[in-house]
């Protein structure tokens, strides 16, 4: 299964990538996250470690400046050559990262999260792709069987989610992570512009702003916490799908 | 060694079918302002949900009150900018219009228009004055395509740079979260960047990418702390940055709530304490006087 996560910049895509990487894996399956910023910080939240995750290598960086000798000549071995190990048995791969000026077209070259997510083989296990941020990027989410599209109730937030959920919806099931709720007019404005998809509500939650301050995993610092509790039940739901779907 | 002839990829400005701008001069020699006059040229950046649109939207009305001619530069193709500055009209003609397919997938700006003309023509106009070009709205399905906007920005605000009678104008950016674009040079006409963060890990490090980023193509960077609530708050943005931080705006519910509706702050939350931080930073900007905040 291929699971892509998309919504506005500061929404909470990562948080929820990771969090949902790290219990699927918890509950017996193979993951393999992904992360497709080109700002990757999706190691934060699986747990790696800020500074650890600032270093990590990215594949387009690895091949661009010749880290490897050996010719990488299938996407699994970009997994095997590039990948680092996060904790419950996730492997985490970076598909690129900026780091230099006028580095050249990024949506060329072969390695785009696309076609990573497009090459990857699922069967048996589960990616978990962390999109950048912003609309632009559910071009990307083609190969996926299901968008998880955060949205925080803002108008901003908002808009750029129903137009994520109306673009994915074509070749995708769509699930909706209404984030950072505080009342129900949070869930009623979400629901408004994206009731015809399904809904889960994750509520503001000092345990997961505590582990953005301090780079940790929320599923480390507070499982038990109502905004962690529910993106497991996330997970839980999407792992109820066929591991060979 | 993977260098610079042997990219197996074209670079976007071969699309464009321009020099990189980086290979251009962009400072006008010359150019002489009394003290407090210089025209500000900022592009405001930084990690997603940090607070790029509200800062750049209040501060190009700020500015625009203090008598200053402003261009607003919203690059994001889902416009967040417009919403801070308390506008919502689209252009009419859309900046589409602006330029021309050629042979090899590439796009020209059409004859006669230059990036003056384009400004006049293409931007609308927000209260307080503040002149907005956007690149405009990603739509649903991709129809009408962004990219002949996406082109028709970028090299109108490659002409900035140099046009003449822009030259006195304030110029203010607002880029899509992360560092796309600064790091493909989608604001020549700074000499400015304004890293915004707030006291995450995410936010910060984000900031230290896109300061490494502005130290390369030779940027100025200021560093301003978003959401700040503890004093300890600027001190670990500046720590996880390696940066000083020049200016804080403190943790506000009247940011939330506007941003909550779609509405500009400046209107609808005038006294607000983030609105007169966000003033005293245009005040330091201005008189080139930010000092930092960690060390007073």
């Amino acid at each position: 299964m291929k699971i892509a996560v998309a919504g506005k910049g500061g929404a909470g895509k990562t948080t929820v990538s990771g969090t949902i990487a790290r219990e699927l894996a918890r509950t017996g399956r193979s993951v393999l996250a992904l992360d497709a910023d080109t700002n990757p910080m999706l190691g934060i939240s699986l747990g790696v470690g800020p500074e650890e995750t600032y270093r990590l290598l990215s594949v387009r960086q690895g091949i661009d400046e010749d880290e490897v000798e050996q010719h990488v000549h299938s996407a699994e071995a970009l997994v095997e050559t590039f990948g680092t190990d996060a904790p419950d048995g996730v492997r985490l791969l970076v598909g690129m990262r900026e780091t230099k000026v006028d580095p050249g077209c990024v949506c060329c070259g072969g390695i785009t999260p696309k076609q990573l997510l497009a090459d990857l083989d699922a069967d048996g296990r589960t990616i978990v792709c962390d999109l950048e941020a912003g609309m632009g990027a559910i071009v990307h989410a083609g190969a996926a069987d299901v968008v998880v599209v955060v949205a925080e109730p803002s108008v901003k937030s908002i808009d750029v989610a129903r137009r994520t959920a109306a673009t994915a919806a074509a070749d995708a099931e769509v699930i909706v992570v209404a984030n950072r709720v505080q009342s129900e007019a949070d869930i009623e404005a979400i629901r408004a512009a994206l009731g015809e998809h399904e809904l889960f509500v994750v509520p503001e939650d000092d345990a997961i702003a505590r582990a953005d301050r301090e780079g940790r995993a929320p599923i480390d610092l507070d499982p038990g916490s109502p905004g962690v509790g529910a993106l497991l039940k996330l997970a839980e739901r999407l792992g109820r799908r066929p591991v060979y779907a | 060694m993977a260098g610079q002839a042997s990219a197996p990829y074209p670079r976007f400005w071969k699309t464009v079918g321009r020099r990189p701008a980086s290979r251009r001069s962009r400072a006008r020699p010359g150019e002489r302002w009394a003290p407090g006059e210089r025209p500000l040229r900022l592009v405001v950046v930084g990690k997603g949900g940090a607070g790029k649109s509200v800062l750049a939207g209040t501060m190009a009305r700020l500015l625009a009150r203090r008598g200053r001619r402003v261009l607003a530069l919203d690059t994001d193709t889902m416009p967040g900018m417009a919403r801070s500055l308390g506008t919502t009209s689209p252009a009419q003609p859309p900046l589409a219009d602006a330029v021309e397919a050629v042979e090899n997938g590439c796009w020209r700006l059409r004859k006669g228009i230059g990036p003056v003309r384009a400004v006049q023509r293409f931007s609308t106009l927000a209260p307080d004055g503040v002149r907005v070009l956007e690149v405009g709205d990603q739509v649903v399905g991709g129809d009408p395509p962004i990219t002949p906007s996406v082109q028709a920005f970028y090299q109108v605000i490659h002409g900035l740079p140099g046009a003449t009678a822009l030259r006195a104008w304030t110029m203010i950016g607002d880029h899509p979260a992360g560092p796309r674009q600064t790091a493909h040079d989608w604001a020549p006409y700074a000499d400015t960047l304004l890293v915004v963060a707030e006291p995450t890990w995410k936010s910060a490090l984000t900031a230290r990418r896109l300061a490494e980023l502005a130290d390369a193509r030779g940027t100025a960077v200021t560093a301003v702390a978003t959401k700040v609530s503890d004093p300890g708050d600027a001190r670990f943005v500046e720590k996880v940055m390696g940066r000083p931080v020049a200016a804080t705006v403190p943790l506000d519910e009247a940011v939330a709530a506007t941003d909550r509706r779609g509405v500009a702050l400046l209107d609808h939350a005038p006294a607000a304490p983030a609105v007169a931080a966000i003033d005293d930073l245009v005040d330091g900007l201005i008189a080139g006087r930010l000092t930092p905040v960690v060390a007073r």
